[in-house]
């Protein structure tokens, strides 16, 4: 301990010398005042209005040409102002401005809002005018209008094809393999050490007679991670329940309790002992975050549990629960998708799921084929992200041009 | 019926909002706002619960005078006494008294227990130089650089300062999109052992 | 018993002292109001007490820290139902559900078309609280099943983008930045960080890192031979991270406990 409070000193003191030796910054200089022209620009020509593409129907794109006058001629551009109406023959009065883009710039999308009466409503299936000015220091130019155009719906977001491709990928091989697993082919997975040592610390607790802590973390059911910790409690639950030991979760969000009841219930349902399941060993704490991590690290020292299992989202919290863990000599197993927090996990527990591993965790622990199929097909994903990377890149040096960077971005297809 | 038709909405609900993703029309944007907005109203609904869960846990504690009990006293009066005091009559949240014990109870405590961080960190630092292995010794090394830079080390200030800049923005980019894709592809597995019914036991079973 | 002893004494201590500054700084009030300078120099001390009692955890936990920690889950239980009553209810949910519920709580009614399908969640949410009625608690799970199903949907598909594509993409970089042939390359080698050498190492790293962190995130193939040495760079580039960014928050988490102590040493004891 004393090594502890030594080296905490010594940072502190470090961390209190930076702050006196920090300078302060130097400000910006002013900004140049702009030149006042005394003719208004140009205005911009070829005015063209069409539906806005991938949208839910509230959305016209607007494109010009730019004026002479933007970034050649006398420069005197700074912005573009659109205005757009109803009717072509509605006075200046009645033109709705609705957006600004600076110069340079020669495409504007008028996304308008759904319901009518907001401020920014954008009818569907209605004809509507655009006007585009060029605007100076002071003046703009003279105007340059268009339409009509409607806006209408779209059934398909063209910029989506990647998403649905890989999507469509992953079932094609999910199924696949959720098929050769039915068939009985065996599909190896190798050992992973935090997934193993669940099963030692439901001994080593059912041998302690102490109880497991099990925390799924801040996040609601609305976060993946929590869902995939779901389905690692439901086993954690039956082995707690087969080996005739207690369990305790407390949660963050009364969804996550009401669901994480139920999946304890089922757990010990599985195991055969319905009877042994207790409604308060999964409780409702708090929906705040310290709140929460004050309630279970008092839990952590009065219970002593012999095993506590972070699994799910957590934040700042991480390393406030491991090291209360620490104090209370727990065997800790702790897994997340937050990479900010695992550091914390990896330096404090004795077992740490990294990313992916939380979301194997449960197909390692049912070892069911239909898990096990799903943990195949993202294997075959990430071969074929390997083998497009080498291949793509040995193809970038080989040709020399810069055909592959960015390569999901733009709409190729 | 107990058992088939949440799998059946599990499915539905599922399937649709996978859909939803790839139709950006108004009927499609309108059904995933009505979808953001079920999971919001449940949410307040299970608040109920989550309050019923604390009142009875704390309520049995009480009656069987265990170990402990007068905290949850402590923890139901203050719950009451604060709910009570966020009131409309008592000006609700922007209430005098709601908010004297928001800023003179509340936020201490959360500051004492976010800085009780700084001696956590001191001693996860302290087991984290006891390296135990290789790949412990290289988090140590990495860790020693990084809190390097903020000590004045004279003429090795810069270099220091440059290693772990790069360090930061280098391996840590490589390492985070190793994570990143991985999640992306963990997460895609799970919601669909999810939305396929292969995943089950959050449904309960009798 | 000799514990209990001692634990008296140390409260009676506490309290002692919780009086003395309570005096002392209801004395020090800059206030004109009496009543205010008390309440003030309540309030202080008080705020003062509960953050030693959190700190008191560090060495054991004590009835100082189980009362702090109860106070603070009670006050944030309470504090969570009145904020969700009123953000979540009155402010986003009541708006749009019934003009006549607006017009009661003073907030502006918007008119929806859809506004009905709102109505759809709360029947969920009602069916939710059946789980209070043991003999149709079963029902609760349709509204389970919604939220599981709702989630999972979403997760299918909306972060693949941020969380695979983006992050595949991004991994395409030139291997050979500005290369312009060996002797070039030899000729102007340097260690200045926006050099030839660097950006070309940086990319190297990156894209070695990232295909050795996926060989180390393969699940069904063992870590052996060539895919172990991967495996094992993957690990490494791993670790070189976790411990670059535990050293990096070392520092933000020692400022938090400053603040702490500015607010014992000055706001309390003024000796700051």
């Amino acid at each position: 301990m004393k090594y502890i409070i030594l080296l905490f000193l010594t940072c502190l003191s470090l961390c209190l010398s930076q702050a006196l030796l920090a300078q302060t910054a130097s400000s910006d200089p002013p900004a140049e005042a702009a030149l006042v022209p005394s003719e208004p620009p140009a205005p911009p020509s070829n005015v063209r209005v069409s539906d806005l593409a991938n949208d839910d129907g509230h959305g016209i794109r607007v494109t010009w040409d730019l004026s002479p006058d933007d970034g050649a001629g006398r420069s005197s551009v700074i912005s573009y102002d659109i205005y757009r109406t109803l009717n072509p023959n509605d006075p200046d009065s009645l033109w709705k401005k609705v957006g600004t883009v600076v110069l340079g710039v020669r495409t504007y999308a008028d996304r308008g809002e759904r319901e009518p009466g907001s401020g920014s409503y954008l009818p569907k299936h209605t004809n509507l005018y655009y006007r585009v000015y060029a605007v100076g220091a002071g003046v703009r130019s003279a105007v340059a209008t268009a339409g009509p155009a409607q806006a209408t719906d779209d059934w398909f977001n063209t910029m989506k094809v990647p998403e649905l491709i890989f999507c469509l990928v992953f079932l094609v091989l999910t199924v696949r393999f959720i098929n050769m697993a039915k068939k009985g082919i065996d599909l190896y997975v190798r050992p992973l050490a935090g997934i193993e040592a669940i099963d030692e610390a439901i001994g080593r607790a059912t041998e302690m007679g102490k109880p497991i802590l099990y925390v799924l973390g801040i996040g609601t059911a609305g976060d993946i991670a929590t869902i995939a910790s779901f389905t690692v409690l439901g086993r954690v639950a039956r082995k707690v329940a087969e080996y005739q030991t207690s369990m305790i979760v407390p949660c963050c969000d009364p969804v996550v309790m009401t669901i994480a009841q139920e999946t304890v219930k089922t757990g010990y349902a599985d195991a055969g002992r319905p009877d042994a399941y207790k409604e308060d060993s999964v409780y409702y704490v708090t929906s705040q975050q310290f709140p929460f991590v004050a309630a279970v690290n008092g839990t952590i020292l009065r219970e002593k549990p012999a095993t506590n299992i972070y699994l799910g989202y957590f934040a700042a919290e991480s390393l406030l629960l491991a090291e209360t863990g620490v104090l209370a000599g727990s065997i800790q197993i702790a897994g997340t998708d937050q990479v900010s927090q695992l550091p914390f996990f990896v330096v404090a527990c004795d077992y740490t799921l990294l990313g992916e591993e939380l979301y194997a965790a449960s197909a390692y622990l049912g070892r069911e084929p239909l898990l096990l199929g799903t943990l195949k097909a993202q294997d075959y994903l990430k071969a074929i992200v390997l083998v497009c990377m080498v291949a793509l890149l040995a193809l970038r040096m080989i040709t020399g041009a810069d055909v592959i960077s960015k390569p999901f971005d733009a709409p190729w297809w | 019926m107990k058992q088939q038709i949440p799998l059946v909405l599990v499915f539905v609900f599922g399937v649709l909002l996978a859909i939803q993703y790839f139709v950006p029309s108004e009927p499609s944007q309108r059904f995933y706002e009505v979808a953001l907005d079920g999971l919001t109203v449940i949410g307040i609904f299970a608040m109920v619960l989550g309050i019923w869960s604390q009142i009875h846990v704390g309520y049995n504690k009480i009656k069987r005078r265990a170990e402990d009990w007068q905290y949850s006293v402590v923890t139901l009066v203050s719950m009451f006494g604060m709910a009570f005091c966020g009131l409309s009559f008592m000006g609700g949240l922007n209430g005098p008294i709601f908010r004297q014990l928001y800023n003179n109870i509340f936020i201490p405590i959360q500051a004492a227990i976010f800085s009780l961080l700084a001696f956590y960190i001191a001693s996860a630092s302290y087991r984290a130089f006891r390296a135990r292995s290789a790949v412990s010794t290289v988090l140590l090394v990495a860790a020693l650089l990084l809190m390097l830079r903020v000590i004045p080390t004279g003429p090795l200030a810069d270099p220091i300062n440059q290693i772990g800049s790069w360090m930061l923005m280098v391996p840590n980019m490589a390492a985070k999109r190793a994570i990143l894709i991985g999640v992306g592809l963990g997460s895609v597995a799970t919601a669909l052992k999810i939305v396929l019914g292969i995943e089950r036991s959050y449904l309960g079973k009798d | 018993m000799t514990s209990k002893i001692a634990m008296r004494i140390l409260t009676a201590i506490v309290a002692l002292i919780f009086l003395v500054s309570w005096i002392t700084r209801s004395g020090s009030g800059m206030s004109d109001s009496a009543f205010t300078n008390v309440r003030d120099g309540f309030l202080i001390t008080f705020a003062v007490f509960l953050t030693l009692s959190i700190f008191s955890f560090l060495y054991r936990d004590n009835p100082f820290y189980k009362f702090a920690e109860s106070l603070y889950v009670g006050i944030s239980a309470g504090y969570w139902m009145s904020y969700g009553f009123w953000s979540t209810i009155v402010g986003n949910f009541v708006p749009r559900a019934s003009r006549s519920l607006s017009e009661f709580f003073h907030v502006p009614y918007q008119e929806r078309a859809d506004h009905i399908l709102i109505y759809i969640p709360i029947i969920f949410g009602l069916i939710l609280l059946t789980r209070l009625l043991p003999k149709i608690g079963w029902l609760s799970r349709w509204s389970l099943a919604f939220i599981i199903g709702a989630t999972a949907g979403l997760n299918l598909t909306r972060y693949l983008r941020s969380d695979f594509i983006s992050q595949v993409s991004n991994s395409f970089i030139p291997l050979f930045v500005d290369w312009k042939g060996a002797g070039d390359f030899v000729s102007h080698i340097s260690l200045a960080a926006d050099g030839q050498f660097i950006a070309i190492l940086s990319n190297w790293v990156i894209f070695v890192g990232v295909m050795c962190g996926l060989v180390y995130f393969f699940f069904s193939k063992e870590h052996k031979g060539a895919f172990g040495v991967a495996s094992r760079i993957g690990i490494w580039i791993l670790m070189i991270t976790f411990g670059a960014s535990f050293g990096y928050t070392v520092m933000g988490r020692i400022s938090l406990l400053v603040g702490r102590i500015t607010f014992l040493f000055g706001d309390w004891l003024n000796i700051l």
